[in-house]
C-alpha cells in the first residue's frame, strides 16, 4: 500500500514538475504564435514586405496522406515560399466542419485560403462570396453557382458564371484526358499480349470517362491494333469509388475474362483494390490522380506509373498568381500547358520503358502543350460507351 | 445597540435560536449537498486535468519527432489557442454550442443506456440513421412551409434513430444477444445502409457527387451568431426532460431499477425485457435527433461517406458526465469547446488536430483508472462509485442478464 502510494506520488511529482516547466515561461500570447519573423525593432523607414498568410483546409483525413491533402499542402508551402508567406493547415475531421474550418482562417485574417477536394467546393464558394477581399483556391473544385453567386448543392441552377460572380475564387480542375493519354502510351509500350485494360469507377462521372477515353486514344496512337478492354465497376458510388475489396474482386474477374496484361485504375479507393488484383495476377498496374507508387505502397511492386494531376504545381501556381496580382477567378484548367498534369516516375520499372516509348510520351506531352495533339481523338471524351 | 438592545433580550431568544437552528440545518444540508456534488464531480474533473497534463507532455514530445526547435511553452500556447478559439469570442462561443449540441443528445443516448445497465456503443449508427431519415424527409419536403418541413424532418430523424435503437434492444430482450456486440455490428451496417441510399436511391439527381437533395425549407433557422441554429435549444431542452424522466417519472424509476438489479426489478413486477427494448429505442431516438440536428442545422444534406465521430465521442461525454444529464451537458460543452477551438489551435500553435483525440482518449483512460485520480488528488473513496463504469466492465466481463 505504502509503496504504491509513493510510486503514484512520484508520478504526481513528475507531472507537476513537467507542468511547472511548461508553465514557467511567458504567458501564452493571444496573437498567433511567432512562426513568422515578427517586426521586433520598429524600423519605420523600411516598410515590412507583406507576409502572406496562407491557410489550407484539408478534406477529411490526414495531412500526410500521400494523396490529395499532402500534395496540395506541399504546393501551398512552395507557393508561400515563392511569394513570401507562411502556410498553415487545418485538418478536417468531420464532414460537418468544412464551413467552420474555412471560417477559422477568415477570422484570423488570412490572405489566401486553399481548400482541398471537391467536397469543400460549396463551403469555399460561400466563404468567397461573403469575403470578397480574401483570395480562395479550391483544388479539384468546379462548384455549381446560381445566378446570385450562391452554391447550389442540388446542381439544378448552374447559370452563375464563377469568373464574374466570385472573382476571388480560383477553382482548380484538371484535363484528365491528357494524363490518361500518356498512361495509354505507357501501357501500350509494355504490353506483350497487345491487350490492355482500364477499370473506371462509374460511367456517369465525366472525369473518369475523360481519363479512360484519353487512355484508349493514347494506346491506339502507339498501335491501333491494341485491344483496350474497359469496364465500369458500378453506378453505386460507394461501390464505385470507396470499396477496395469489391474493386479487387471485380478486377480479378476482369483480368481472367479479358486476359489483359496492363490495367489502368480510375476508381479511387475501389481502384486500390484493382491494383491489388493486378499485383496478385502478376500483371502491371497504372495508378491514377497521384503518384500511387508512393501513395499506396502495398501495390508499389506492380504499379509501373500513374496518370497524375500535379496538385502541388497547380496549387503553387495559383498562389503565385495571387502574389503577383494576376489571379482571376473562375474555373482554372490545369493541363500540360502549365505542367499541371503528367505521368509519375517509373521507379524500378524505368528499364521497361524503351527510349522510344519515353520519347513518344514526351512527344505527346509536348503536343498537348503546343495544341497539336488532341487527347480526345479519335474516340471522344464524353461518351463512355462509344 | 445600547438602549433597545437590552430590552428584548428575554423575549426573542427562542425565535433566534430557532432561526439559527434552521439556518444550521440548512447550512448542513447545503454543505452535504455540496459535498455530494463535489464527490460526483471530483473524479471527472481530475481526469480532465490529468489528461491535459499528459497531453502537454505529448505536445512537447511531438516537437522532438517533428524535429523543430523545442518550445517549452507550446502546450500553453496550444491550450490557450484552443480555449480562446472556443470561448474567446461570441462566434467562438456559438461554435462551441453548435459543436456541443449533437454531443449532448448522443451523450444522453449513451447515458440513459448506462442507467438501465446497458452499454450503448451504437449511438454512431443511430446517429447516422437519424441523419439519413432527416435528410430524406427534409429533401422531399424542401419546398413545403418551413414549420411542416422542419417538424416532419426532425420527427423522421428521431424515428429513424428510434427504430435503429430498438433493434439491438429487441434482440437483447428476445434472444439475450449482448447489446455491446450487436450495437457495434449495427454501426457498420448503418454506414453501409446510408452509403447505399445516398449514392443510390436518394442521390440528388444532377449532383456529380454522392449526396442527398438539399433540405431547403427544412433547414433549422439560425437564431444567433453565424450558425447558432435552433437545434441548440432542443439539446438544452432534452437535458431537463431526460432528468425528469429518469428521476421523477415511473418509467425512469423502472429503468434505473432494471439497471441496478434486473432480478429485483422482475420480482417487483417490472418487465425488464420490455424495459430494455424500450430504453434502447429511447437511446436511439436521442441519437437520431442528434443526427437530424447535424443535417438540418449544419450540412443541409447527407453525403457518402459522411465523416463523423459523434457517436463515439458520446461515450466519452456520457462517462465524463457520469451518465447524469447535467453532467452530460457540461461534458458535451467541454468537448464542444475543444472541437470549436481545434482550428485556432492548429493555426496558432501548429499542433495537429489529433491532439484533441489524444486528450479525449486520456480523459477516458483516467476515468477508467479512477484509482490513479483518487491517489493523485488525495480523494477518499466515495460512497457513490462510478456505476456507469461498472456497466462498462460488466458488459465485457459478465454474461448478460
Amino acid at each position: 500500500m505504502r509503496t504504491r502510494s509513493i510510486g503514484l506520488s512520484l508520478f504526481a511529482t513528475a507531472a507537476i514538475v513537467v507542468a511547472a516547466c511548461t508553465g514557467g515561461g511567458t504567458p501564452a500570447p493571444a496573437t498567433p504564435a511567432p512562426v513568422t519573423p515578427a517586426p521586433v525593432t520598429p524600423a519605420p523607414a523600411t516598410p515590412e514586405p507583406k507576409v502572406w498568410k496562407i491557410g489550407v483546409v484539408t478534406d477529411v483525413g490526414t495531412l500526410d496522406d500521400k494523396n490529395f491533402n499532402q500534395f496540395s499542402w506541399e504546393g501551398a508551402q512552395k507557393g508561400a515560399a515563392a511569394i513570401g508567406g507562411e502556410a498553415t493547415a487545418i485538418v478536417t475531421v468531420a464532414s460537418a466542419d468544412y464551413d467552420k474550418n474555412v471560417q477559422s482562417f477568415v477570422d484570423q485574417k488570412f490572405d489566401i485560403i486553399v481548400t482541398i477536394g471537391f467536397a469543400l467546393a460549396d463551403a469555399t464558394a460561400k466563404a468567397a462570396k461573403l469575403n470578397p477581399t480574401v483570395q480562395f483556391i479550391g483544388v479539384d473544385q468546379a462548384p455549381c453557382l446560381t445566378g446570385a453567386g450562391d452554391p447550389d448543392p442540388t446542381f439544378t441552377d448552374c447559370s452563375g458564371d464563377m469568373a464574374t460572380l466570385l472573382p476571388n475564387f480560383q477553382g482548380l480542375v484538371f484535363a484528365e484526358q491528357e494524363p490518361g493519354y500518356l498512361a495509354g502510351i505507357a501501357a501500350a509500350s509494355i504490353t506483350t499480349k497487345k491487350v490492355i485494360g482500364a477499370i473506371g469507377g462509374a460511367a456517369f462521372i465525366p472525369p473518369v470517362v475523360r481519363y479512360i477515353k484519353g487512355y484508349i486514344n493514347g494506346a491506339h496512337s502507339v498501335d491501333p491494333t491494341i485491344q483496350v478492354k474497359v469496364a465500369y465497376v458500378s453506378d453505386d458510388l460507394g461501390k464505385a469509388f470507396n470499396d477496395p475489396a469489391g474493386g479487387k474482386a471485380f478486377a480479378t474477374q476482369f483480368i481472367q475474362q479479358n486476359g489483359v496484361d496492363v490495367l489502368f485504375q480510375v476508381a479511387g479507393k475501389t481502384g486500390n483494390g484493382v491494383l491489388a488484383a493486378a499485383c496478385d495476377a502478376n500483371i502491371y498496374g497504372v495508378g491514377v490522380d497521384v503518384d500511387q507508387h508512393e501513395s499506396t505502397p502495398e501495390t508499389a511492386k506492380c504499379t509501373v506509373t500513374s496518370a497524375e494531376k500535379k496538385l502541388s504545381i497547380a496549387v503553387e501556381q495559383a498562389i503565385m498568381r495571387v502574389g503577383d496580382g494576376s489571379a482571376k477567378g473562375g474555373i482554372i484548367g490545369n493541363d500540360a500547358k502549365n505542367d499541371g498534369i503528367g505521368l509519375s516516375k517509373y521507379y524500378e520499372f524505368e528499364s521497361m520503358f524503351s527510349s522510344d516509348a519515353q520519347a513518344k510520351i514526351q512527344a505527346a506531352f509536348d503536343g498537348f502543350k503546343a495544341g497539336t495533339t488532341d487527347p480526345c481523338a479519335p474516340a471522344n471524351c464524353t461518351d463512355p460507351f462509344e | 445597540m445600547t438602549g433597545p438592545a437590552g430590552e428584548p433580550t428575554n423575549q426573542p431568544v427562542p425565535p433566534a435560536e430557532e432561526a439559527e437552528a434552521v439556518e444550521a440545518a440548512d447550512g448542513a444540508r447545503a454543505a452535504s449537498a455540496l459535498r455530494r456534488a463535489w464527490a460526483l464531480v471530483v473524479v471527472p474533473l481530475g481526469a480532465v486535468i490529468l489528461a491535459m497534463l499528459v497531453g502537454s507532455i505529448v505536445i512537447l514530445a511531438s516537437q522532438v519527432f517533428i524535429g523543430v526547435e523545442i518550445d517549452p511553452t507550446l502546450p500553453l500556447v496550444a491550450y490557450w489557442a484552443m480555449i480562446s478559439g472556443g470561448l474567446g469570442s461570441f462566434n467562438g462561443i456559438v461554435e462551441t454550442m453548435v459543436q456541443a449540441t449533437p454531443l449532448v443528445l448522443a451523450g444522453l443516448a449513451v447515458g440513459v443506456g448506462f442507467k438501465a445497465g446497458l452499454f450503448n456503443i451504437g449511438a454512431q449508427g443511430q446517429f447516422l440513421m437519424g441523419a439519413l431519415a432527416a435528410a430524406y424527409v427534409g429533401g422531399q419536403l424542401r419546398d413545403q412551409p418551413a414549420l411542416v418541413a422542419v417538424s416532419l424532418a426532425v420527427a423522421a430523424g428521431a424515428f429513424g434513430g428510434l427504430v435503429y435503437g430498438f433493434i439491438p434492444g429487441a434482440l437483447k430482450a428476445l434472444t439475450g444477444a449482448h447489446e455491446v456486440v450487436t450495437t457495434i455490428m449495427l454501426n457498420f451496417v448503418a454506414i453501409s445502409i446510408s452509403s447505399y441510399f445516398v449514392s443510390g436511391p436518394l442521390r440528388a439527381p444532377r449532383s456529380p457527387f454522392a449526396q442527398t437533395l438539399d433540405v431547403g425549407n427544412a433547414e433549422l433557422i439560425v437564431l444567433f451568431g453565424r450558425n447558432g441554429h435552433v437545434g441548440i435549444f432542443f439539446a438544452l431542452l432534452a437535458v431537463p426532460i431526460i432528468w425528469w424522466l429518469l428521476w421523477r417519472a415511473k418509467l425512469g424509476f423502472e429503468i434505473r431499477t432494471v439497471g441496478a438489479n434486473p432480478d429485483a426489478a422482475r420480482f417487483a413486477g417490472m418487465r425488464p425485457r420490455r424495459l430494455i427494448a424500450l430504453t434502447m429505442a429511447l437511446c436511439g431516438m436521442l441519437a437520431g435527433l442528434a443526427g437530424s440536428g447535424e443535417i438540418l442545422g449544419r450540412v443541409g444534406h447527407l453525403t457518402a461517406p459522411y465523416a463523423t465521430n459523434v457517436g463515439f465521442d458520446a461515450i466519452t461525454v456520457a462517462l465524463l458526465g457520469r451518465a447524469n444529464p447535467v453532467g452530460i451537458l457540461f461534458s458535451a460543452l467541454l468537448l464542444g469547446m475543444m472541437k470549436a477551438g481545434a482550428g485556432q489551435m492548429q493555426i496558432q500553435a501548429g499542433i495537429p488536430v489529433e491532439i484533441v483525440d489524444v486528450i479525449q482518449g486520456l480523459i477516458l483512460l483516467f476515468l477508467a483508472a479512477e484509482i490513479i485520480v483518487r491517489r493523485l488528488f488525495r480523494i477518499r473513496e466515495a460512497r457513490v462509485g462510478l456505476e456507469e463504469l461498472a456497466t462498462v466492465t460488466r458488459s465485457y466481463g459478465e454474461r448478460s442478464a
